[in-house]
């Protein structure tokens, strides 16, 4: 009998002023954490796996670069036009550096970068290029597709809304 | 002292009254939404769609566009300057090839620069499958202008935002 009431009660609370409080309290709670703070995500497409595989959930931690800049080898959430659909990508030269491919090996100004994350094979090949002042240059781990069906290059610092949190 | 209740329900008569409103009078914001939704309609493609409702739609697509309707796009050879019928034409091309299709916007930027012009930022999300049986995932931001002419809202400048620039 108890039981039931505490489940009527649940289901249909009396609306009193500190029911109110406590229902906009959780709203704004819920609003700064997870739509500015931790931004859920629902990772789709393939281009970061086998790191992040399709269909999976995660978060998307914004406070990240609030005292720091992305750093070669951060897995990175970059926005479109906002941030309901957004990208996840791998740092993998930062401003200044000149980023290379050969044979799907990734070089660094001329040196050879050891990517123990990339395990598909790969086979791309881009001139080298410099990376621009606040920008760094992204790429997903999986490269296993042509070159020109995968989403990378340089993007701008401003476009980092922060990383993932697992 | 104002009961709870009496300030759940005025809360929910303003709610009410503004929805309303919204429906009665549709702002122009809104009427620049409605082309995105009917074009994304128009363009997607289920899998057990008939010829006919098919046709239907392709033909309802170039209404959408201007009379020249302008696109630039970076990452493919589409660019170029096309008439309501030739885009109709090559959706219909794109529906022949496609055994499923979606189109959706996220996060729309509506700005009015002058009257009678809406400059719209946005992320296109186009998902589908070939008949061959690969998969189609493409994410882009693009930023379109839309005119107003003879009270319908047409696209006449589409531009595909180059966010990672390889």
């Amino acid at each position: 009998m108890a039981g039931k009431n505490i489940v009527r009660q649940f289901l249909f609370p009396r609306v009193t002023r500190k029911f109110l409080t406590r229902v906009c309290a959780v709203a704004l709670f819920a609003y700064l954490i997870f739509g500015h703070l931790y931004i859920p995500l629902r990772i789709q497409g393939e281009s970061m796996e086998p790191t992040y595989r399709s269909a999976r959930f995660n978060f998307c931690w914004t406070l990240r670069y609030v005292f720091s800049k992305p750093k070669r080898r951060d897995v990175v959430v970059i926005r479109l036009a906002g941030k309901k659909v957004m990208l996840l990508k791998r740092v993998v030269a930062v401003e200044g550096e000149e980023v290379e491919f050969r044979e799907g090996k990734l070089y660094v100004d001329g040196k050879e970068i050891d990517e123990p994350y990339v395990r598909y094979p790969c086979d791309w090949n881009l001139s080298p290029r410099r990376v621009e002042k606040g920008c760094v240059y992204a790429v997903g781990d999986n490269r296993s597709m042509l070159m020109r069906y995968h989403d990378f290059g340089q993007v701008s610092i401003k476009r980092i809304v922060g990383v993932p949190l697992w | 002292m104002v009961k709870p209740k009496t300030i759940v329900i005025a809360l929910l008569a303003v709610l009410i009254a503004i929805l309303a409103a919204r429906r009665l009078f549709p702002s122009e914001a809104r009427e620049v939404r409605k082309q995105f939704d009917r074009l994304s309609k128009w363009v997607s493609k289920g899998r057990a769609e008939s010829a006919l409702t098919m046709a239907r739609k392709i033909k309802r697509i170039g209404t959408l566009f201007a009379d020249p309707c302008k696109f630039r796009t970076p990452i493919y050879s589409f660019s170029g300057t096309y008439t309501p019928e030739e885009i109709s034409s090559y959706a219909a091309a794109a529906h022949l090839q496609l055994a499923k299709l979606s189109l959706r916007f996220y996060d729309h930027n509506i700005q009015f620069p002058e009257e009678g012009t809406a400059k719209v930022v946005f992320t296109a999300k186009l998902t589908g499958t070939t008949k061959m049986g690969e998969s189609i995932h493409e994410t882009h931001e693009v930023e379109c202008t839309l005119r107003k002419s003879e009270d319908k809202w047409l696209f006449t400048d589409c531009e595909v935002v180059e966010v990672l620039k390889k």
